[in-house]
């Protein structure tokens, strides 16, 4: 009893160490992810973290179970927000039953009537639509993109110092095979009239706020002359099946490379815009400093130095997601090291695995190719030569030359984070 | 009567045997066999739901999981407004905070999402995050 004890007391003592230490050398560097499978079932997890940076990989909160959904760590129930736990990252193409999920407003769908559901097209076009599921189903022609969703705030635990939001730690994202009627489509159908400046994207999510509050609705709009306009779909399927209610059943927008803020789940009304839209949504929050990668300090953002613009491409991120850390690795023994990388800019070109804590690195082999806005797995074989602790860490690359850094970031919304990640494993004696 | 006797027996060699077989040099083995309470009540499987034949498509409620928050002055009030628009999970996910950045939180549902709080339940509120939410008095 007195050893379990200490157990915990050296281990909260290690966490406070991990975030203040990590903070007081000015280091940059992402400290390793801790293992979260349960090693010792018999302790939890701290119930949250904080003031220093969140050690695990995912966030904290207890597992829960929700309607069409695996056990998913709970970051808030009303309105509902649940992160994928890291194992469902293993595929390229993430389950629906395990896939992250991220309302706003408290009043979301419990059920949808397909019979008087329409998905409304209006404002400055030639003609207003009404369509039903049935209507999109076969007035137009389905098309399948896979892509990467990703909320805005993902990692967010993992900012220094922390900023007040939604806690996720890596699992805010998935991808998925999408399949539904290209936007263009629908907007070519109506007919979109001179002077028009962008769309704007309404569910059925209502909140609790007077009508005129922006707590009351969540609108979110995409400018027509932004070339993501051609790529976005409406979507009525989701690796081959309906939407689960959680992710927006019965459409929703799918915005390739762009963040989730803009993939509008329950998607009922499209409206095309003769101004470009000022709401709460696209212009007060779900913005990032106008500065290289989104990056500023709290000191710069509080003297009213920084200028702020809506968030919008996902930076490319890669992430180990086995090993995990949560048992030891025999040394000499070949293990095979997994993971995903994505990037919003365009396809994963170049995956890098160091055992060094990033002070080398070697090309890990990369997984099929399901197109430039989806999951790339990637995978290496690494054999450790000595035992002792390993810093694993991954980098990747994108087309356009984009790659992940080590670099000081901050920003105060929580936006953007894509640093590099690690893993710490320990090898021991093999005989 | 010999039913008991061979029952006696039976715990007798197994009682026995547990030393015994602890003992047992397997080649290697350092523990095993052993158990303890664990943290965490499993969380039940739910029950499928009943479909319709219509065109509605329901997936029932859905479950709360609010945790408890810090007993103290003020409770009351965060019960009563905090929770007309979501759930005071929305408190208890955020790391420490200072007592500036929940002071800014507590205009910003006021001011920006529209809450309608008096000044002086206004004040109560900020002082009971400050009391139980900080780095300095978070306890859990």
């Amino acid at each position: 009893m007195a050893e379990e004890k200490l157990e915990a007391v050296s281990r909260r003592v290690l966490l406070k160490m991990l975030g203040a230490g990590a903070a007081w050398l000015g280091l940059n560097k992402l400290p390793s992810a801790l293992a979260q499978v349960s090693g010792q079932a018999t302790q939890q997890m701290p119930g949250f973290t904080g003031p220093g940076a969140n050690p695990y990989w995912g966030a904290v909160g207890p597992f829960v179970v929700y309607p069409q959904k695996l056990p998913l760590i709970q970051l808030t129930d009303r309105p509902v927000q649940l992160e994928t736990p890291r194992h469902y990252f293993l595929t390229p193409f993430t389950p629906n039953a395990a896939f992250y999920v991220r309302w706003h407003l408290e009043g979301i769908p419990n059920a949808v009537n397909l019979s008087e559901w329409r998905l409304f097209v209006e404002g400055n076009v030639g003609k207003s639509l009404a369509l039903s599921v049935a209507d999109l189903m076969k007035q137009f022609k389905p098309v399948s993109i896979a892509a990467v969703n990703q909320c805005s705030g993902n990692s967010r635990s993992r900012f220094q110092p922390r900023v007040p939001g939604a806690q996720w730690g890596n699992g805010a994202m998935g991808n998925a095979l999408f399949t539904g009627v290209r936007l263009k489509d629908v907007l070519d159908a109506t007919g979109i009239k001179a002077g028009s400046i962008c769309v704007q994207f309404e569910g059925l999510e209502k909140g609790r706020g007077l009508k005129e509050s922006v707590s009351h609705r969540y609108l979110k709009s995409l400018n027509l002359d932004d070339p993501v306009i051609n790529e976005s779909i409406v979507a009525y399927e989701m690796n081959g099946e309906p939407l689960p209610m959680l992710n927006g059943f019965p459409v929703r927008l799918v915005v390739p490379g762009k963040f989730s803020t803009y993939w509008i789940k329950a998607l009922t009304w499209i409206r095309v815009l003769t101004e470009s839209d000022t709401n709460f949504w696209m212009t007060k929050t779900y913005c990032v400093p106008d500065t290289p990668h989104g990056n500023t300090t709290l000191k710069d953002f509080k003297d009213g130095l920084v200028k702020m613009v809506p968030v919008g491409t996902m930076p490319v991120r890669s992430f180990i997601i086995t090993p995990d850390g949560s048992g030891k690795i025999p040394v000499e023994m070949p293990v095979t090291v997994r993971g995903i990388a994505f990037s919003g800019y365009g396809r994963v070109v170049n995956v890098e695995f160091s055992e060094d804590d990033g002070k080398t690195w070697r090309k890990a082999r990369l997984g099929d190719d399901y197109g430039k806005y989806s999951f790339r797995t990637w995978e290496t074989t690494w054999i450790p030569k000595r035992t002792g602790p390993y810093a694993l860490a991954v980098q990747a690359t994108d087309e356009k030359g984009n790659i992940q850094s080590d670099g000081e970031f901050w920003n105060p919304k929580g936006y953007l984070w894509n640093k590099i990640e690690r893993q710490e494993v320990m090898v021991g004696a093999a005989q | 009567m010999k039913k008991i006797l061979y029952v006696f027996i039976g715990l007798l060699v197994i009682t026995l045997n547990k030393p015994l077989l602890a003992k047992t040099n397997l080649h290697g083995l350092v523990r095993s066999g052993q158990y303890s309470r664990g943290a965490l009540l499993g969380t039940p499987q739910p029950e499928a739901i009943k479909q319709s034949l219509d065109a509605v498509y329901s997936v029932g409620t859905y479950p709360l999981y609010t945790p408890e928050l810090a007993p103290g002055e003020g409770l009351d009030v965060i019960q009563g407004y905090c929770n007309l628009c979501h759930s005071v999970s929305y408190i208890t996910m955020q790391p420490p905070l200072s007592a500036d950045t929940w002071e800014a939180e507590v205009y910003k549902m006021i001011n920006t999402y529209g809450a309608l709080i008096s000044e002086d339940e206004t004040k109560r509120i900020i002082v009971y995050l400050q009391t139980h939410y900080t780095q300095e008095t978070r306890k859990q």
